[in-house]
């Protein structure tokens, strides 16, 4: 199934887009250390909350953009041909091709997610003295990003399968961004219904720290639009 | 001879409109079905229902002995189709996209470059889909219907959009098929002066209504019992459009 998906992808860029977010963001993270190494880490903060923290935010945004780009990639080629009609009419399920496309961007972007935090990995063992290092905070707020950033994707990708247009799909993303860029910093818990707020958790708060609460509520995000992408992917008629 | 599909009373209403109307229809295994209609007399509606791609109103239809939506994968299993206009992967090249519905129907390889010969389009199957011409997308929409030689095929006006060359080589090859291998074809068309080359049987439709069900000959027998000329077949469908269009508005007057 897997497989198929990838083989119906070619060409589209899906993985290509997650691949370079990967790049990019790691030559952000060498780029920017080694223009303002000096005055970041002289900030009032522990070293691997520095390095950790003021650099994930762009990233972040790297990441929204590329999850909201590849999603809708992911959805578009089956609706701009009319493709997924013949796919109706096919001893196929439907749940499976979504569930597919799930799991090839969720692998893509973990490759992406693993290549900007070898960056981090590279300056932390290189810049950073022997006691100030400490390679399982780094995995911790790996791991972490890398859970908070799912309910945008598994959001994303539901809302590419319902809108057939792609414009509207990006449109949704971007929306989704700005609104959530907006109320980031609101304390209220219940905003964190909010995807997008959810994955920019880690970049407004001032330590490394991990959030259990916020992975759970990440968690639970992810699965729930899951569970709807799939059962919309069941039962959407294409006229 | 036994019915491979058959509907019963099969109804699809889109809010008040009815679109098909109590349709009863019997395709007899091994024969051409010519489903003749005017624009929006629920041609493809019926076609998609039997496909699942919409659920009827209300009525039912047995497929190979199959019911939807019980048995939907077993039916798609046997039924290659073709719906109105051609669906295809824009980012992929004909080959590629043979080769998805190939993977899918579990195929070989070989079958691809089968259909691909079958339908003309060998020549251009290395170029992307979204360089391809109206009718190189009509064939590669037919080759998706015949790739693996289905027991059953649906094909919706597949000679839309063809030249007249095109046309011709189609309507033969369509006529050719169940000679070459044992399947059942379901064509849908507008023209009777098309399908009456081809088909076995042929089903009228108007409004969502049958008009007539049977053989060519039986149809020439109908028609002059209804007082309708039958040296030409075309103006022998149409008068039995126009005469059920005016006894629908006669009925609407009272
Ligand atoms: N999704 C829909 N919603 C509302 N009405 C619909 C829908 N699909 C079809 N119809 C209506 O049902 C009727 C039959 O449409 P259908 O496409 O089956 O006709 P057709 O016989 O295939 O015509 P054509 O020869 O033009 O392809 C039309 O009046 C059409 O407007
Ligand atoms: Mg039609």
């Amino acid at each position: 199934m897997i497989g198929l998906e990838l083989k119906k992808e070619k060409r589209t860029g899906v993985t290509l887009v997650l691949f370079i977010t990967g790049i990019l963001g790691a030559l952000y993270v060498l780029l920017n250390y080694s223009i303002r190494g000096d005055s970041l880490l002289a900030m009032p903060m522990k070293p691997m909350d520095i390095l950790l923290t003021q650099l994930y935010g762009m990233i972040m945004v790297l990441n929204v953009f590329a999850l909201i780009v590849a999603t809708s990639l992911v959805y578009s080629m089956e609706y701009s041909g009319a493709a997924i009609k013949k796919m109706y009419i096919l001893p196929i399920s439907m749940c499976k091709v979504y569930m597919s496309k799930f799991l090839i961007i969720i692998s893509m972007f973990l490759v992406s997610v693993v290549i900007q935090n070898t960056a981090l990995l590279w300056i932390g063992k290189t810049e950073l003295s022997k006691g100030e290092f400490e390679i399982v905070t780094l995995i911790a707020y790996t791991v972490y990003t890398f859970l908070t950033s799912l309910p945008v994707l598994s959001f994303m990708l539901m809302i590419a399968l319902i809108f057939e247009n792609m414009w509207v799909v990006l449109g949704v993303g971007v929306a989704g961004f700005l609104s959530g860029l907006a109320l980031a910093t609101s304390k209220t818990e219940l905003l964190l219904i909010h995807p997008f707020i959810v994955m920019f958790k880690p970049a407004t708060a001032m330590t490394s720290n991990v959030n259990v609460n916020t992975i759970i509520i990440a968690l639970i995000e992810t699965i729930a639009f899951l569970i709807l992408g799939l059962v919309i992917s069941q039962n959407k008629r294409i006229d | 001879m036994e019915s491979i599909i058959s509907t019963r009373g099969l109804t699809k209403k889109y809010n008040s409109f009815t679109s098909v109307n109590k349709l009863s229809i019997n395709i007899k295994r091994g024969t051409i079905y010519g489903f003749l209609g005017p624009n929006g007399a629920g041609k493809s509606t019926t076609m998609k229902m039997l496909l699942g791609l919409t659920k009827p109103t209300s009525g039912k239809f047995r497929i190979d002995g199959k019911k939807m939506p019980e048995d939907r994968i077993e039916i798609l299993r046997e039924i290659g189709s073709f719906i109105e206009s051609p669906s295809y992967y824009p980012n992929l090249t004909g080959r590629e996209n043979l080769d998805i519905i190939r993977s899918i129907l579990g195929l070989k390889k070989k079958d691809v470059e089968e259909v691909l010969e079958l339908v003309g389009l060998s020549e251009f199957g290395d170029r992307l889909v979204k360089k391809y011409s109206l009718g190189m997308k009509q064939r590669l929409g037919l080759a998706g219907a015949l790739i693996g030689k289905p027991p059953i095929l649906i094909l919706d006006e597949p000679t839309n959009g063809l030249d007249p060359a095109g046309i011709h080589e189609i309507r033969n090859l369509i006529k050719r098929l169940p000679k070459m291998y044992d399947c059942t074809i379901m064509i849908s068309s507008h023209l009777l002066s098309e399908i009456e080359l081809i088909a076995d049987d042929i089903g009228i439709l108007n409004h969502g209504r049958l008009l007539f069900e049977g053989s060519m000959e039986e149809l020439k027998r109908t028609a002059k019992a209804q007082g309708i000329k039958d040296d030409n077949l075309e103006e022998m469908f149409l008068s039995m459009v126009n005469v059920d269009n005016y006894e629908r508005m006669q009925r609407a007057v009272l």
